[in-house]
């Protein structure tokens, strides 16, 4: 029989198959990815890119040329504008306003690397370093309201057909997006109801129970989430309960640079390099603009890292109901990834 | 220079390119083609499929063999099972149930080559009859809250099967996307008194631009705030909050339309993988008075990335305005 599990946090069921479970080698994972052209983010490439808004550079080095570990730089896509206002109007029905958001690339490597796993301990620690940087940057912003950090690996995840060079990506955005407000209210709701935080909750529940258990450190725990939406999926959370990304300490930092480096390292060994998208929710940006809005945000949120591969195809049902079908149980899952050979 | 545009029913944010949207045929087009076999929907495989529930049969000719033109049967690799009672319960912070439900299949020819748009009006109506059958057969059991009826087309879209056919599946709960559309009508309604769907029809029949057709009962348009390019709704003209309540008439002008649509999307973007997805109100839907059901066909033109899931906001490379125009002009 199957199952029917709801997400606690935002209460989105899931159909978990639990007879016929597919094991990793039931996927077929196809590498589409063409030959590449010569990378933009390549280390002697810098004018091929928009000129960086942040690096960590070599003391003698020049913007925008070489002799650096990070490079930020905007996206060429230039879908959004941080010049002028939002200007939110109305058309008949149907409200509008202007696209005042910022698109940033984190280049991850001045070398061609193409996977987290592939990069040292100490490189991955200032890529986190970077981004909380970028964060605080951003939010000095009055306009802008929510910033999201993600990473699109493999074509399938939405990744690049010009280069597969390491990056993550960042966009700050002048309204709360729907999926993250649902899941800020979800755990308002949860908080209000029972005064705890249902992510602590959900971390005693997994350290107690154990089989979801990807990997854990002394600061930070990975899991398969109980209601995975997606096949190998992993949540990686601080055990210290923290709503705000920007306020990770120096040891979570150096735990969760050796939880990417490990999570990836597994998922391509496992699943032979899947396409797979990590995402960041953290608490949104709290101008003081409508008073009380975010009271107890601090007390009620909890920032994590949703890493989902992509080696499903999302169909009809899937968008139609917002309602997923697992074919792996994460209990499978997990104990497939505890058991991948390690770095 | 792009645009944010919030959707007047759920909230949802999305950005769409209004001054250099992108043209179909920049967009990596891959026709679908099929490669035969063995299949277990055609004509003369019919022991390969679970036995059938119903069928548009010649007379004389026996259930499970040839001689029929739309087909019914179980999916054979359901998501849920039928039998036994839905049994709730909770583990520590989590909630779960069994898996309880009705997965079917709706084979809509005989012929493996033949799409849904290559189909004539008459057999996509004979198709649309037994959706509306099978939801009023389901509706009677009492475990179930709701019917999602949905095709996908192409394997990127997620067909498993190239034989053209449409999915049925009655579920125990109503899903969340379901309950933030009847909650987003409702408030609007609250607000209004009035149905945002209709009143979204009288705007874009008053502001032609992102219309593609319309007949008697039904419009289709490329809706004001889509996540996806192409994106296309058909919507009933009359109010209704529930698919199953459609008449034979209903039916008659929705195979036009669809058919039409189907058509139109097929020429313009050279046979695109798709889904399409009735939204319907649920099962015992008293009180869901303010809902408007409607279908929405989705081509599946670009990959969605980690924005998209981790934010909900979609970003659209074309705008409906641009993609109507094409779908409007284009010669069928």
């Amino acid at each position: 029989m199957p199952e029917l599990r709801k997400d606690p946090i935002i209460g989105r069921w899931v159909i978990i198959s639990v007879e016929r479970a597919k094991r990793p080698s039931d996927f077929k994972v196809s590498h589409p990815e063409d030959e590449e052209c010569p990378c933009p983010f390549c280390e002697g490439h810098e004018k091929d890119t928009l000129p960086e808004v942040f690096a960590i550079r070599k003391a003698d080095s020049k913007k925008d040329g070489r002799g650096w570990d990070i490079r930020v730089v905007p996206s060429i896509s230039q879908r959004f504008d941080l010049d002028g206002g939002l200007e939110r109007r109305g058309i008949g029905m149907y409200d509008v306003m202007n696209p005042i958001a910022a698109h940033d690339i984190i280049i991850e490597s001045p070398k061609h690397f193409t996977d987290i796993y592939q990069l040292s301990g100490e490189q991955i620690e200032l890529i986190i370093n970077t981004s909380v940087r970028r964060i605080v940057e951003l939010e000095k912003d009055p306009r802008l309201k929510y910033c999201l950090l993600f990473k699109n690996h493999g074509l399938r995840a939405g990744g690049s057909k010009v280069t597969r060079h390491v990056r993550s990506q960042i966009i700050a955005t002048p309204v709360t997006p729907t999926r993250v407000k649902e899941e800020l209210r979800g755990a308002r709701f949860y908080y209000q109801y029972k005064e705890r935080c249902i992510f602590c909750d959900i971390i005693r529940q997994e350290l107690d129970t154990g089989d979801r258990i990807v990997m854990e450190t002394d600061t930070i725990l990975a899991v398969a989430p109980f209601a995975s939406r997606f096949p190998f999926e992993i949540w990686i959370v601080p055990k210290k309960h923290c709503s705000d990304f920007i306020n990770i300490e120096m040891r979570e930092i150096k735990d969760l640079a050796t939880v990417l480096k490990t999570i990836t390292y597994k998922l391509y060994q496992l699943l032979d390099d899947p396409p797979y998208n990590y995402m960041l929710h953290t608490a949104p940006f709290r101008h003081a603009k409508r008073p009380g809005y975010w009271r107890s945000i601090t007390e009620d949120y909890h920032w994590h890292i949703e890493v989902t591969p992509r080696i499903t195809q999302v169909a009809g049902f899937e968008w139609g109901s917002g309602f997923y079908i697992n074919p792996t149980p994460p209990e499978d899952a997990a104990k497939y990834l505890r058991e991948a050979k390690a770095l | 220079m792009s645009q944010l545009r919030r959707d007047p029913v759920t909230g949802r944010w999305i950005i769409v390119d209004i001054t250099d949207p992108k043209r179909p045929e920049e967009f990596e087009l891959k026709s679908q083609v099929k490669k035969g076999g063995v299949c277990p929907f055609c004509s003369g495989n019919e022991k390969m499929t679970p036995p059938e529930i119903e069928a548009v049969r010649e007379p004389n000719s026996q259930p499970n063999t040839p001689g029929w033109s739309v087909r019914v049967v179980s999916n054979k690799f359901p998501a849920l099972k039928i039998e036994g009672d839905l049994d709730k319960r909770g583990i520590g912070v989590y909630d779960m149930t069994n898996g309880v439900g009705a997965h079917e299949v709706i084979i809509e020819t005989t012929d493996h080559y033949r799409d849904m748009a290559d189909l004539t009006q008459n057999e996509i109506k004979n198709v649309i009859f037994k959706y509306r059958s099978r939801s009023l057969d389901l509706e009677k059991d009492k475990r179930f809250k709701y019917i999602l009826i949905f095709k996908n087309h192409g394997s990127s879209a997620g067909a498993s099967l190239e034989h053209t056919h449409t999915q049925l599946v009655a579920l125990p709960i109503v899903p969340k996307r379901v309950k933030e559309e009847l909650k987003g009508a409702s408030t609007y309604f609250g607000y209004r008194e009035r149905c945002v769907f209709c009143d979204m029809i009288a705007q874009e029949l008053e502001d032609k631009l992102r219309m593609i057709s319309e007949n008697k009962r039904f419009v289709a348009f490329c809706p004001f705030v889509p996540r996806f390019a192409f994106e296309t709704w058909i919507v009933p003209k009359r109010h209704s909050q529930n698919f199953k309540s459609i008449d034979d008439m209903d039916i008659d002008y929705l195979a036009q339309i669809l058919k039409d649509t189907l058509v139109r999307l097929k020429v313009v973007l050279k046979d695109p993988p798709y889904n399409f997805i009735i939204h319907t109100a649920p099962i015992r839907d008293g009180l869901n008075e303010e809902f408007h059901w409607h279908l929405e066909i989705m081509p599946k033109l670009t990959n969605v990335a980690g924005f998209e899931w981790g934010s909900g906001f979609y970003i659209n490379p074309t705008s409906p305005e641009f993609t109507a125009k094409y779908l409007r002009e284009v010669q069928v």
